[in-house]
């Protein structure tokens, strides 16, 4: 479903965000990118979307190779990478249910599906007595997952959250997770760029560790940090158990 | 994909209610700036339409010797009838010249003529002004020519005046329109700017960059026909101001005096240039927050 082949970022300022990363991330995976902040995780999550391009390797998103995609394609392929952020971005003009009905406009799904698909999503979320307030009148756990509703209204084939619960409270935040979890148990690939140690170690989800936009550590049912009761398993290891 | 006009109609009509402020500001730095270059374009117009008025006076008079015989003048009147560079020629009699010499004339000038020793003249009108001198060349000198008259050095100076005003009044206007152009576009990019937070979350969704662009380039073509509608009609006042100040008068107001399809042309010209601002201006404005 995803696949980094040697890729290598360097910022213009001369920062190498992500050097030679080879990763590979099957379908229905869910996966959290961990490591202290300029690791590199939120420069994958960016080139995942083509907001940033690579200064060397390839990647692959849904089977397509996205470095040499042409431009007009760019809005296809994010139609199916769902997206959400540690400041959520949502519209302050819109309600809850414009919000989430936004991400099917504007991808021109006619109305009659718009109003069964928003509903349903809102539903999932918990959201549904509260499709008409604004995100100006909701809590910071309430407006994540009006953007996690948002994210995956369309059914994406991957859903990419950076620093989800990186605004939230300990608990807000597992609802997240949980409701992140759902997400990923309808086959959905979920990949998680965060440094919230708490929350990877009650997930126990697949791990990769980046440091210094090198990955250090790629562990199956990990944690944030080394594990001393299954330490760290080699990549290869993780490659060659995907199952899913 | 599918771009539904009553997406484009919502969209518009919300965001301009939303950023009501940021609209008027941009409605008024159009209408403004518009009325500006209309009122330029009007006054090269009038001096274009006072050159035609004074073109028209402009006269060549060929006095003929009070002692030239009858087959003379018909010789003069047959030539300058033939004459392609001549519009119309008028004969006055000695007699007529006689009466106008009186009205003309201070008393002790006019006590030396007689209606025998006035003479008869042609006053023709050129086609262009500077044909006049090809009507003095040509009948200057002739058997039965007294004189041939023109006002060539004030034909020169009136044109040379005239053209450089039309450049001046073009020139303004350009300055002007440029001037308009930066304006309006910096007013859509400040407005585009507020919302770039918009633009960002639709970017991120998926959506093409059409579909971002197009309500923007609507809000942007209602900005700028409103804008110019106004100036439009800035323009046409401006217009009834000068025929209502040149009425009965012969003044230069009068002579630049413009018709109604010429007001018509210009307001035309005012509204097309302001639908385009808007329009392209806007999309132009949110090409760089496009590039994500």
């Amino acid at each position: 479903m995803i696949r980094f082949d040697n890729v290598t970022k360097v910022y213009k300022s001369g920062t190498v965000a992500v050097r030679n990363v080879s990763l590979d991330i099957q379908k229905g995976e869910f996966v959290f990118l961990v490591g202290p902040s300029g690791s590199g995780k939120t420069t994958c999550i960016r080139m995942l979307l083509r907001e940033e391009l690579p200064d060397r390797g390839r990647i692959w998103v849904a089977g397509r190779e996205i470095i040499h995609m042409p431009k007009w394609r760019v809005p296809y392929l994010r139609r199916n990478v769902g997206c959400v952020f540690q400041d959520f971005r949502l519209l302050p003009n819109k309600t809850v249910f414009q919000n989430v009905a936004f991400a099917l406009e504007v991808i021109g799904r006619p109305k009659n599906v718009v109003e069964t698909q928003v509903p349903q999503v809102l539903e999932l979320v918990g959201l549904a007595k509260k499709r008409d307030a604004l995100p100006s009148e909701l809590s910071g756990g309430e407006q994540q997952r009006v953007a996690v509703a948002r994210a995956f209204v369309n059914r994406p084939l991957i859903l990419l959250a950076d620093e989800p619960t990186g605004n939230l409270d300990p608990a807000t935040s597992q609802g997240i997770m949980r409701l992140l979890d759902r997400i990923n148990r309808t086959g959905t690939t979920v990949v998680i760029a965060t440094h919230d140690a708490a929350l990877v170690d009650w997930m126990r989800r697949r791990v990769v560790e980046l440091d210094q936009g090198t990955i250090v550590r790629d562990q199956a049912r990990g944690v944030y940090g080394i594990d001393a009761t299954s330490g760290s398993v080699p990549r290869t290891e993780v490659g060659a158990r995907r199952t899913s | 994909m599918p771009l539904s006009p009553d997406y484009i109609v919502r969209e518009t009509a919300t965001n301009l209610w939303r950023n009501r402020l940021m609209t008027i500001a941009a409605v008024l730095t159009v209408a403004v700036s518009l009325a500006l270059v209309g009122a330029a374009l009007v006054l090269k117009q009038g001096a274009a339409n006072a050159e035609v008025e004074w073109q028209r006076g402009t006269q060549v008079e060929v006095w003929m010797n009070p002692t030239s015989s009858l087959s003379e003048n018909h010789a003069i009147s047959n030539e300058l009838a033939q004459l392609p560079y001549v519009h119309a020629c008028s004969f006055h009699s000695q007699l007529a010249d006689y009466h106008e010499a009186q009205k003309l004339l201070t008393t002790s000038e006019f006590s030396a003529l007689t209606p025998k020793t006035t003479p008869a003249s042609y006053r023709c009108t050129p086609n262009q002004p500077q044909d006049a001198q090809f009507v003095v060349n040509r009948f200057k000198g002739q058997a039965g020519v007294l004189k041939v008259g023109a006002p060539l050095q004030q034909i020169h100076t009136m044109e040379e005046t005239i053209t450089v005003l039309q450049w001046v009044f073009v020139a303004v206007a350009l300055v002007l329109l440029l001037s308009a152009g930066v304006l309006i576009l910096n007013t859509i990019r400040m407005a585009i700017f507020a919302r770039r937070r918009e633009v960002s979350v639709m970017k991120l969704v998926g959506a093409t960059n059409w579909f971002i662009r197009l309500p923007f380039m609507s809000e942007g073509l209602i900005q700028g026909l409103v804008g110019s509608l106004v100036a439009a009609s800035v323009v046409f006042g401006l217009h009834e101001l000068l025929n209502s100040l040149s009425n009965n008068s012969t003044s230069v107001l009068a002579q630049m005096r413009l018709s109604g399809w010429e007001i018509f042309g210009t307001d035309a010209i005012v509204i097309v240039i302001g639908a385009l601002i808007g329009t392209v201006g806007s999309a132009v404005a949110i090409r760089r927050f496009l590039d994500v």
